[in-house]
C-alpha cells in the first residue's frame, strides 16, 4: 500500500521537481501574477518567452475563443533577457519554487545570447527553447525541420550549463524526427506540445479575428493531438517527455502520464481556472495512491524505448 | 431594456471591494466555450451584499449567464482592473453608447454622492434599448436614438457637441485639468463611437487628458499573464485593458489604431 506516493520527477542535469504539475510558458508570465494559484501544488514555473531585446508584441486582436479553445498570438511581448535577469530572477532565487526560463529568438545568435545571459543567474532553473519562431533568414521556424532544431539546441547546449528542455512545435510532418534530433543535440528534456496553429474569420468585418491572420490554438480541442504526439514521442527519445497541450482535469494529466509524460505543463487552464494546479496535483497523488504506484514514471503504460508503430 | 439582462450577484466581499468601472472575470459553463467572460459591474451594493451586471445576451456565454435563476452559483473572480478616477469637484459628463451604458449606474451614483454635478448623455439604436432615466438618480440625463424613437435623433456625441458648445454652462476657463474648471468626461461605448467623441473633443479644444474611457477589448486571463487584452498606446506599444485599464485617460490611446485593430 503506498499512502505517501512520490510526485518529484527528474527533469534532467539535476533539474528535480517536487510535483509534476507545471504551468506552461506564457500562461503564468513571470510567476509575478496569478496569486490565486496554490504554489505548493506546482513543480515549476516556466516564464513567458524572453528574447534578447524587449518586444512590444504585436498590435490587437491578439486571442480570440474558438470551440473548447483558444488562438493566441501575442508576439512575444516580454521585457528582455537582461530586465529578466536583473529584476525577476532575484526575486525567484527566493522562492522555493523552480523558474524556468523560456528561451525565444529569431537567429541562433539571439538564442545563444539569451542562453548566455542567463547562465549562472541565481534564479534561473532551466531553460525551455521555444524553437517554434521563425528563422529570419530562412523565414522557416527552427522547430519544422531537423537539422535547424539540432543547431540551435546544440548551440544553446554549448552556452550555459543549465538543464535545457526543448518546446517541441507540433506543426511539423514528423514530431518524432525533430525529438530525435534534439536529443542528438544536448538537449536534456522536450515539452510536447507547443500550439497549433490556426485562424478564425470575423464574416462581419471580413478579416481574421487576430490581427496577424493566424494564431497558436491551445485548450481542449487540442489535447487529443497533443497527447497522440507525447505518446508517440516518449516512445522514441530517451530522456524526458513533458506533456503540454490542453490538460484541464487530473484525467486529462493522467492521460499525459499514462502515455509517458515524465511531467506536464497546464496552459489555458491557469486563465480560467486557477484552482487546477491544485486539484491536478491532488488528484495525481491519489490516482497513485489507488493503483499502488510509488513513482511518477510508474504510471507510464509502456516502457520507454520500446518502438511502436501507432 | 430590450435585448438586456440584468444578473444581480449576491457577494458581499466583492460588493464591498468593487470600484466603480471595475470588472470581474465570470466563468461561463456553456458548451465547448473556454474563457471566462468580463463584465464591467454596472453596480455594487455594499450594504446588501449585492452586484449588478447588464449586459446583451449575444452568445453562447451570455446566453448561459441569462439563463441563470434565483440561487444558481456563479464562479466570479474579481474586482479586477482600474475603475474611473471619479474625485474632483468640476461637471462630470457621462457619455454611453449602445451597452456601454452598463459600466454607469455605480459610476454615476458615486459622482452624485462626492456631490458633482453629473449629466448623462446615453445613445442607443432605439428607444427599447435605453436604460431608464430613473438609473441615474441625481443625474441630468439626455437621449438620442439612431431611429429618433427617444430623445434627438442621432448620435450621442452630437448631444456631447451640443452640450460643449454651451460652454457657459460650465465654470470658465474651461480648459481642463488643474484649471478649476471645465468638465470632467467618462465614456463607456463601440470604438466608433469613441473615435467620433475624441473627434468632437479635439474640435472643442477639450484636453483628452479630462476623458475617461471604459475600454473594451476582447480578454483572456483578466489579471494580465495572457498579454492578450492589449490596446494600442499614444506613447508606443500597448497597454493591458485589464491591468492598466479598463478605465484609461483617453490621452493614453492611440486612436487611429485602435479603430484600426477593433474597427477596420
Amino acid at each position: 500500500m503506498v499512502e505517501r506516493p512520490d510526485l518529484t520527477v527528474e527533469l534532467g542535469r539535476g533539474l528535480r521537481l517536487r510535483s509534476p504539475v507545471m504551468v506552461a510558458s506564457g500562461t503564468f508570465g513571470y510567476g509575478f501574477e496569478a496569486p490565486q494559484v496554490d504554489r505548493a501544488a506546482l513543480g515549476a514555473i516556466v516564464s513567458k518567452g524572453t528574447t534578447l531585446r524587449a518586444r512590444e508584441g504585436n498590435a490587437p486582436i491578439r486571442i480570440a475563443e474558438t470551440p473548447s479553445g483558444m488562438l493566441n498570438a501575442i508576439g512575444l511581448q516580454n521585457p528582455g533577457v537582461d530586465h529578466v535577469a536583473r529584476v525577476y530572477a532575484p526575486q525567484w532565487a527566493t522562492w522555493d519554487l523552480p523558474v524556468i526560463v523560456n528561451v525565444a529568438g529569431d537567429s541562433v545568435e539571439e538564442y545563444v545570447a539569451v542562453a548566455r545571459r542567463l547562465d549562472g543567474v541565481a534564479g534561473v532553473a532551466a531553460l525551455e527553447l521555444n524553437i517554434s519562431c521563425p528563422n529570419v533568414q530562412s523565414g522557416l521556424q527552427f522547430g519544422v525541420d531537423p537539422a535547424m532544431a539540432a543547431e540551435v539546441t546544440r548551440a544553446v547546449r554549448a552556452a550555459t550549463e543549465l538543464p535545457l528542455i526543448v518546446k517541441l512545435t507540433p506543426n511539423v510532418t514528423d514530431i518524432v524526427a525533430i525529438a530525435r534530433a534534439v536529443e542528438d543535440a544536448g538537449a536534456d528534456a522536450v515539452s510536447a506540445i507547443n500550439t497549433y496553429v490556426g485562424m478564425s474569420i470575423d464574416v462581419r468585418r471580413r478579416r481574421p479575428v487576430v490581427s496577424r491572420g493566424s494564431g497558436g490554438l491551445s485548450g481542449p480541442a487540442i489535447k487529443p493531438l497533443a497527447l497522440h504526439a507525447v505518446w508517440q514521442v516518449a516512445a522514441e527519445v530517451h530522456i524526458p517527455v513533458i506533456g503540454v497541450g490542453g490538460i484541464m482535469t487530473p484525467n486529462d494529466a493522467l492521460e499525459f502520464l499514462l502515455a509517458g509524460a515524465a511531467a506536464v505543463q497546464l496552459g489555458t487552464v491557469n486563465y480560467i481556472r486557477p484552482q487546477a494546479a491544485a486539484e491536478i496535483h491532488d488528484g495525481i497523488a491519489g490516482y497513485m495512491v489507488q493503483h499502488g504506484l510509488a513513482g511518477i514514471r510508474g504510471l507510464q503504460i509502456r516502457p520507454t524505448s520500446v518502438l511502436t508503430n501507432v | 431594456m430590450g435585448g438586456a439582462v440584468e444578473l444581480v450577484v449576491s457577494h458581499p466581499p466583492s460588493a464591498v471591494a468593487v470600484a466603480p468601472g471595475q470588472f470581474f472575470q465570470l466563468a461561463v459553463n456553456a458548451p465547448h466555450t473556454i474563457l471566462r467572460r468580463p463584465y464591467s459591474a454596472a453596480w455594487s451594493d455594499s450594504a446588501g451584499g449585492r452586484i449588478g451586471f447588464i449586459f446583451n445576451v449575444v452568445g453562447a456565454g451570455s446566453t448561459w449567464l441569462a439563463a441563470l435563476g434565483e440561487g444558481d452559483e456563479l464562479d466570479l473572480l474579481g474586482p479586477l482592473g482600474r475603475g474611473f478616477d471619479l474625485d474632483g469637484k468640476r461637471s462630470a459628463i457621462c457619455v454611453a453608447g449602445g451597452l456601454g451604458v452598463a459600466v454607469f449606474p455605480g459610476v454615476i451614483q458615486a459622482l452624485v454622492a462626492r456631490g458633482r454635478t453629473v449629466t448623462v448623455l446615453q445613445g442607443a439604436r432605439t428607444a427599447a434599448q435605453l436604460l431608464p432615466a430613473a438609473r441615474f438618480a441625481g443625474a441630468e440625463v439626455q437621449v438620442a436614438t439612431d431611429d429618433g424613437s427617444a430623445g434627438q435623433h442621432g448620435s450621442v456625441v452630437d448631444l456631447l457637441a451640443n452640450l460643449l458648445s454651451h460652454r457657459e454652462q460650465f465654470p470658465p476657463p474651461f480648459t481642463g485639468e488643474g484649471q478649476g474648471g471645465g468638465v470632467d468626461i467618462l465614456t463607456c461605448g463601440p470604438t466608433p463611437m469613441l473615435t467620433a467623441l475624441i473627434d468632437a473633443a479635439r474640435r472643442q479644444e477639450i484636453p483628452l487628458s479630462s476623458i475617461q474611457v471604459a475600454l473594451e477589448t476582447p480578454m483572456g486571463c483578466g489579471v494580465g499573464t495572457c498579454l492578450g487584452c492589449a490596446a494600442p498606446r499614444s506613447a508606443g506599444g500597448y497597454l493591458l485593458t485589464c491591468q492598466e485599464g479598463p478605465c484609461v485617460r483617453a490621452d493614453r490611446i492611440e486612436w487611429d489604431a485602435m479603430t484600426d485593430a477593433f474597427h477596420g
